[in-house]
């Protein structure tokens, strides 16, 4: 197996020019998700999903994890910005279950979007759609890496796939978490169940 | 679009013998990998918007299944994923549960077998660590849809022989080795007829989990579900392959279900699995 450099760049060439392989940027992510360390201190449930650590960003362009929604309940979604049909409802499901809650729990609830569409839901994107929907700053709008995405995506159970019109299928769910990151309630479908998942994250803050 | 015969032949014989030198991690867990050249993907099921045929770059993937061995060192070194240790949220409760103890898999579990009843998580947590990832369900489809001895594994028919007599039997209480399977003609082993394996994006397969529902998707609980329709009725192996895929959870473990790890291949470094 021993070849001159020569003969072994030569080969290469040929094995590219042969397969048509498409030298695919190579992206290590070695460390950008990583779930806890042994080493965490601050004991979390074990159900949290806070244990992820995977780095999103946020619309303002700040780096930022999950664990950082921790003290605070929080209604959290996946979307994507050009959803032309159920992503809207989804949002304005937020915006009424928000108007479902008493003033003391509305002012702590943090209501999170997470963007499928990591190529052109950029931070400036999402700030764009906050602007258009009127979102204040109780509502957090968040792009991940490819990895971030299907990882958060299959800790809520959720599926999602993209299309060849770069639009995504996936599931409808509308998902609570408690102050520790448990999940405590999902409503999956686009009709009813608002009333309950009110009910669901005012019985968490108790 | 399609390589001619010849091209794609010689592609697979460069694949072979760049892939025989392949190995050498230093931590048990050295696995040879093989070049799946680029190709195209047929999805068994598809949406209107999704193509005939999907191309895929050509990959190195592992040579055969991930075994009780090459976990065992993994889990060794890190203590979160042994299983007295391991979060709810990221595997079940039958998560190695065929193992004698946290680091003794023991008389069910030989160490050259591949390894099952491990989650999305834990495979995944595997792959980074060994610098890897998880195949894509085209990648995984692609490589195994060649046959021993022909492109076209559906037309192999001592393939479809062996991949239907594994699915007409119970699993086994112990899984058997796939060290000494038959290569397929990408030089991949195992890729049917021992364990199903995990996919990086098992979750892209929109079914409901509610068989009579799945015909035509509930367009409220999925967006843009459309309707579905399959390329190829006959591949009831495809078929099962897609149904487990739709009802898995990613902490979910069964006692078939295992994976092997793949990685991008990169023109400027042939060499490049470790």
């Amino acid at each position: 197996m021993k070849t001159t450099p020569t003969r072994l760049l030569l080969i290469v060439f040929a094995a590219c020019a042969l397969i048509g392989a498409v030298g695919r940027a190579e992206i290590k992510t070695c460390c950008a998700e990583k779930i806890t360390s042994e080493s965490t201190a601050l004991a979390l449930s074990p159900d949290s999903l806070y244990q992820l650590e995977s780095h999103f960003t946020d619309d303002t362009g700040q780096t930022f994890t999950l664990g950082e929604l921790r003290g605070r309940p929080v209604v959290l979604n996946m979307f994507f910005s050009s959803c032309g049909y159920a992503c809207p409802l989804l949002v304005t499901d937020m915006q009424a279950i928000r108007g479902q809650l008493p003033a003391a729990i509305r002012a702590s609830t943090i209501f999170v979007l997470v963007s499928f569409d990591t190529d052109r839901d950029t931070p400036a994107a999402l700030a764009t759609y906050r602007a258009q929907r009127s979102l204040d700053k109780s509502w957090k709008l968040l792009h991940g890496s490819a990895d971030a995405v299907r990882e958060l995506a299959a800790l809520l159970g959720l599926k999602y796939k993209q299309e060849i019109d770069g639009s995504f299928s996936h599931s409808n769910l509308l998902t609570v978490l408690n102050a520790e990151g448990v999940i405590v309630h999902q409503r999956s479908g686009l009709e009813g169940g608002l009333p309950a998942t009110a009910a669901a994250l005012i019985a968490a803050v108790k | 679009m399609t390589p001619r015969p010849f091209l794609q032949l010689s592609a697979i014989a460069l694949g072979l013998w760049l892939g025989t030198v392949r190995g050498a991690a230093a931590n048990g867990t050295e696995q040879g990998s093989v070049l799946i050249p680029a190709g195209f993907y047929e999805p068994l099921i598809r949406s209107p918007k999704d193509l005939a045929k999907k191309p895929v770059a050509a990959f190195w993937l592992d040579e055969q299944p991930i075994t009780n061995g090459q976990f065992l060192a993994f889990v060794r070194a890190h203590p979160r994923w042994q299983r007295s240790h391991i979060s709810r949220l990221f595997a079940d409760s039958s998560y190695l549960e065929h193992w004698t103890s946290d680091l003794n898999p023991g008389t069910q579990a030989p160490l050259n077998v591949p390894v099952v009843q491990i989650s999305w998580f834990a495979a995944r947590a595997y792959a980074r660590w060994v610098g890897r990832r998880l195949p894509t369900t085209a990648e995984w489809e692609l490589a195994a849809a060649a046959g021993y001895t022909r492109p076209d594994g559906k037309n192999d028919e001592v393939l479809q022989h062996d991949l239907y007599a594994w699915l007409a039997r119970p699993v086994p209480p112990i899984q058997s080795t796939v060290t000494t399977a038959r290569r397929n003609l990408h030089g991949a082993r195992g890729l049917h007829g021992f364990v199903w394996e995990w996919v990086d994006d098992f979750n892209t397969a929109l079914v409901t989990g509610e068989s009579r529902a799945d015909s035509g998707l509930e367009r409220d609980r999925f967006c843009g579900a459309g309707s579905l329709g399959a390329k190829d009725s006959s591949d009831y192996a495809a078929f099962m392959r897609q149904a487990l895929r739709a009802s898995l959870q990613a902490n979910n473990t069964t006692t078939s279900l295992g994976f092997r790890c793949a990685q991008d291949f990169s023109p400027l470094d042939p060499y490049s699995p470790r």
